[in-house]
């Protein structure tokens, strides 16, 4: 077997590892053990622990509000880049179409473009088509955002559809219509499911984005961005736990889900 | 009887490449056809413009006296058995089976009955709910046979759909198809580049050469008196003898091979002397003996390769001046054949003449 | 009715339910209303075209290509939202005034050193833990391996920035544990510095350069490092002749992808950094809320931005890849 990795690299690799799995889950951990703290201020060690901080923020109408807020705009971001991304994808492969690598470079554009520069790019955007900021503009922003990753997860999982099940289904009676919802969608459907939790976490934790294209309604990174500015405090650590813990939520489902479908 | 399907001068390039020549092919109702050729003789592009997936460049398509050459393969009449099956994965063997069958708009209880039926033709029944990954490739043979003769078309297409398969699947198959295109009575176009397999199901078989016909017929006359060197070279094995007329006595042509003297049938040629000829021989007309035969044609020769392969030895042996005859002995009488030395004969009907194209007769 | 005795299939004696097919289907086709749209777009060349690539194509033009477009044109504009009665020219002010002081190019200048900084320090401490998922851990036990690496990814920029906090802030968890330890005596400032911003950013962007990583080195066939071994490289010769440059591809995307991150990240900055590290993004921000009429500004310096960003990451795809171009 591997006797050659058997020697000191070996095992300064594995430590680097779990090293690094500490450093990344640390300052997560913290953040969550703060949210306990049973005083106003963060600072170590805890000293009392409570949940009252939870309490208060479960019944903070400003947080609940932006908890359905960043939902909604999540649900309708998907909605739209699935829908957009699997219809470029789809063209991206068809038969018989030039310039295919320049359509797809031009999808992946939002993705390259450093976040900054893509949100001032939509605010102006939006100025010029006279689109006021608020809920449809932070929309827009997370879908542009979001296209480009539905794109390619659905270009890598149409590539390897065996090309002759569209031409069965139309052997058969089926138009172009008809191929496309009885056998490309279905086969489509795995990479869309993860391409669809994709869009909702990117919406969920879109923050430079919505700095600029939305209104005066904060979705829930705007929320704990604006809390922070105004003084630290254990309650934005429960608020942020609990974003942490769905998200985190979704993504172990999510990933779950895919692991189910590639056993089938 | 208007045949089934009839290709009028069809031509098909792509770019400099001419994959199909001015084909004229006419189908017969309920046969068992089958094209066959070398790669890239224009077989399967034939094929894909009858199911619509190719247009002709010029030419016309008639399918039961109907011209489809424009019409895209969901409106036509004709289903493609492919070579890979091309199942849809994610629906059960018994929805493939119906798809073409929704679209026809028929209703559930007359859907149901026809997939039960054709799930029962090759005993499937108990699978009908299985998704294809988890079926044998035999199996999905089955499944996309079944799934292509649902929708009832006139033809059914079957694109090398055999040759994923190994050596004894294969040879099942061939005997399953067969009979299937005989109990539903369904006009089969077949198309392989595996001669045997053309020979044992085919009712006609059209031998495609560099997109042109070189010959059709059925089996036995293929096999029997082939049309030219290419068709005799390609179906089963042959000793092809490049003579010389030396004159003619009634029916029987003398020719000179290798400076041997042999006697053949003419066929329907008038040979003259000095005409050079192909005399085709198949390895089991020849017949070997210790001892001289009395067959018009005897020659003796030395034996220089034996090769086993169990129902029957190949033998290649050296006659005359270095010319090589094959021929094939029985396992009960290769005990006779102990030394090298030997004797080969063979009847002069047994043979088959093939003027010799690139001579000057 | 067709019957069997197995119990299996459809045949059972049970009277089973006889399964339902997609009937409707065929009913929505052959419908009048599919037949003259979709039925009769799909039948045409022209019409399967426009289905297939007009929204697409809109979308993309619109959206993807026509925000850059505005933000160039505005760029070149003296004014902008236009006031009634004043007059809006075209001009090349706004690209000048960049050039013109140190207030407004150092920043440009700081974002670039800290994301090449930030870019090599994840390199190094990367490298190693995506070779040993890629490489020492058993196939069967990679996507496990990587799945705790993501779970922290899907928490956010924002949530991941706020907890760096948590580690580094004068009563945060280093502070207090040095000085249980005796070590020190007074806290250090560690936030709102150079530092803590070097530091959430590595954090920030780290799994970035994971996945291109791992995806190159995972592709290394094992049959070179062994054949390496057999003929006498000790592990560092094996890394240096073998790994090193057949990941180069999974280098190349991981660091131009980590780099255009940084270079326009705009919540950790103005979070974890101080009144010495203000970088570009929040410059540019300035041009946008608050004073209005300094879009074209704004526009011109983010235009600055993407372009000298593309050129650096262009620049070093060619030097360290070579002319092979990496698909993103």
């Amino acid at each position: 077997m591997r006797n050659m990795f058997a020697d000191a690299p070996r095992a300064s690799l594995t430590a680097a590892y779990w090293a690094f799995i500490l450093y990344l889950l640390l300052p997560l951990t913290l953040m969550m053990a703060m949210s306990f703290k049973g005083a106003n201020y963060i600072a170590f060690p805890i000293g009392e622990w409570t949940f009252d901080w939870y309490v208060q923020v479960m019944q903070d109408k400003q947080f609940l509000d932006a908890c359905l807020y960043s939902i909604m705009i999540a649900a309708a971001t998907t909605v739209a880049a699935t829908t957009l991304g699997t219809w470029i994808a789809m063209l991206i492969v068809a038969e018989g179409i030039r310039g295919q690598v320049v359509i797809f470079a031009i999808a992946c554009l939002p993705a390259v473009v450093p976040g900054m520069i893509s949100a001032i790019s939509l605010r102006i955007f939006i100025s010029t088509i006279d689109m006021p900021t608020g809920t449809m503009a932070i929309i827009l922003g997370h879908t542009v955002h979001a296209v480009p990753f539905v794109v390619v997860m659905a270009l890598t999982r149409l590539r390897t559809m065996p090309g002759n099940l569209v031409d069965a289904a139309r052997d058969l009676g089926a138009d172009s219509v008809v191929a496309f919802f009885r056998v490309t969608l279905p086969y489509l459907w795995p990479a869309l499911f993860g391409g669809m939790i994709f869009c909702v976490l990117l919406s969920i934790d879109d923050f430079v984005r919505t700095f600029f294209l939305g209104g005066y309604r904060p979705t829930l990174p705007m929320l704990i961005f604006a809390k922070v500015q105004g003084g630290m405090s254990p309650e934005i650590n429960a608020m942020a736990t609990l974003v942490l813990v769905v998200t985190a939520a979704v993504g172990l489902y999510a990933e779950y889900m895919t692991r189910r479908a590639r056993t089938r | 009887m208007e045949p089934v399907v009839k290709f009028d001068n069809v031509t098909k390039s792509y770019g400099k490449h001419v994959a199909v020549e001015n084909l004229n092919l006419s189908i017969e109702r309920g046969k068992f056809v089958t094209l066959l050729g070398p790669s890239g003789c224009g077989k399967s592009t034939s094929l894909r413009m009858l199911g619509g997936f190719e247009t002709p460049n010029a030419g016309r398509i008639l399918l039961g006296g109907k011209d489809v050459t424009r019409l895209p393969p969901n409106k036509r009449n004709v289903n493609i058995v492919f070579q890979d099956y091309a199942l849809f994965p994610h629906m059960s063997i018994a929805k493939n089976i119906a798809f073409g069958l929704e679209l026809q708009g028929h209703d559930n209880q007359h859907i149901h009955r026809r997939v039960s039926e054709l799930l029962e033709l090759v005993q499937l029944q108990d699978f009908a709910k299985r998704l294809p990954s988890e079926l044998s490739g035999g199996q999905r043979q089955r499944v996309a046979l079944m799934r292509a003769l649902a929708p009832d078309p006139e033809v059914l297409l079957l694109d090398e759909p055999l040759s994923a398969l190994d050596a004894k699947l294969r040879q099942q198959m061939q005997i399953e198809l067969k009979s299937i295109q005989e109990k539903t009575g369904k006009t089969f176009m077949f198309v392989t580049h595996d001669q045997e397999e053309a020979l044992t199901m085919s009712d006609t078989i059209v031998v495609m050469n560099k997109g042109k016909i070189e010959q059709m017929g059925d089996p036995n006359t293929l096999y029997g008196k082939p049309g030219s060197v290419f068709v005799a070279n390609f179906i089963g094995e042959t000793n092809l003898l490049r003579s010389t007329v030396l004159g003619t006595e009634g029916d029987v042509a003398a020719l000179n091979w290798n400076g041997i003297t042999i006697k053949a049938e003419q066929g329907g040629l008038t040979p003259k002397a000095g005409d050079h000829l192909y005399v085709v021989l198949r390895p089991e007309a020849i017949h070997c003996s210790a001892a001289e035969p009395t067959s018009v044609n005897r020659i003796k020769g030395k034996i220089r390769q034996r090769v086993f392969k169990g129902n029957h030895t190949s033998l290649s042996i050296e006659v005359g001046d270095g010319a090589v005859l094959n021929t094939l002995v029985h396992p009960s009488d290769v005990a006779q054949i102990s030394g090298e030395d030997i004797w080969v004969g063979w009847k002069a009907e047994s043979t088959t003449v093939i003027p010799d194209r690139h001579a000057h007769n | 009715m067709v019957t069997s005795n197995t119990t299996a299939g459809y045949g059972a004696p049970r009277d089973a339910a006889v399964p339902r097919y997609s009937t409707r289907i065929a009913k929505i086709v052959n419908s009048s209303l599919y037949r003259h749209t979709l039925g009769a777009a799909v039948e045409s060349r022209w019409g399967r075209l426009i289905l297939l690539a007009g929204v697409p194509l809109v979308w993309l033009i619109a959206l993807h290509i026509g925000p850059i477009y505005q933000m160039l044109k505005i760029s070149l504009l003296s004014h902008y939202p236009v006031q009634p009665g004043v007059d809006s020219q075209f001009t090349l002010a706004n690209y000048r005034l960049f050039f013109s002081e140190s207030l407004y190019f150092s920043p440009l200048i700081k974002s670039f050193i800290f994301a090449t900084v930030a870019t090599a320090s994840t390199l190094i401490v990367v490298y190693p833990v995506a070779y040993y998922v890629a490489k020492v851990v058993r196939p069967e036990g990679r996507s496990k391996a990587l799945l705790l690496l993501l779970v922290p990814f899907w928490a956010g920029e924002l949530i991941r920035t706020f907890s760096v906090i948590m580690l580094l802030a004068n009563r945060g968890a280093v502070n207090v544990l040095l000085r249980e330890i005796g070590l020190i005596d007074r806290p250090i400032p560690m936030l709102y510095t150079s530092f803590s911003l070097g530091f959430g950013l590595v954090y920030l962007i780290c799994l970035y350069m994971l996945l291109p990583l791992y995806s190159a080195i995972e592709k290394i066939p094992t049959q070179y490092l062994d054949a390496a071994a057999d003929l006498g490289a000790g592990p560092f010769t094996r890394f240096r002749k073998i790994i090193l440059p057949l990941s180069k591809d999974g280098i190349v995307s991981g660091c131009c992808l980590v780099f255009l991150t940084c270079i326009g990240v705009f919540a950790t900055p103005m979070m974890l950094g101080g009144p010495n590290t203000v970088l570009f993004p929040e410059t540019i921000s300035g041009f946008f809320h608050g004073a209005s009429d300094k879009w074209p500004v704004g526009a011109a310096f983010a235009l600055i931005m993407l372009v000298t960003a593309l050129i650096a990451a262009g620049i070093f795809m060619r030097l360290v890849g070579g002319r092979k171009r990496s698909a993103i």
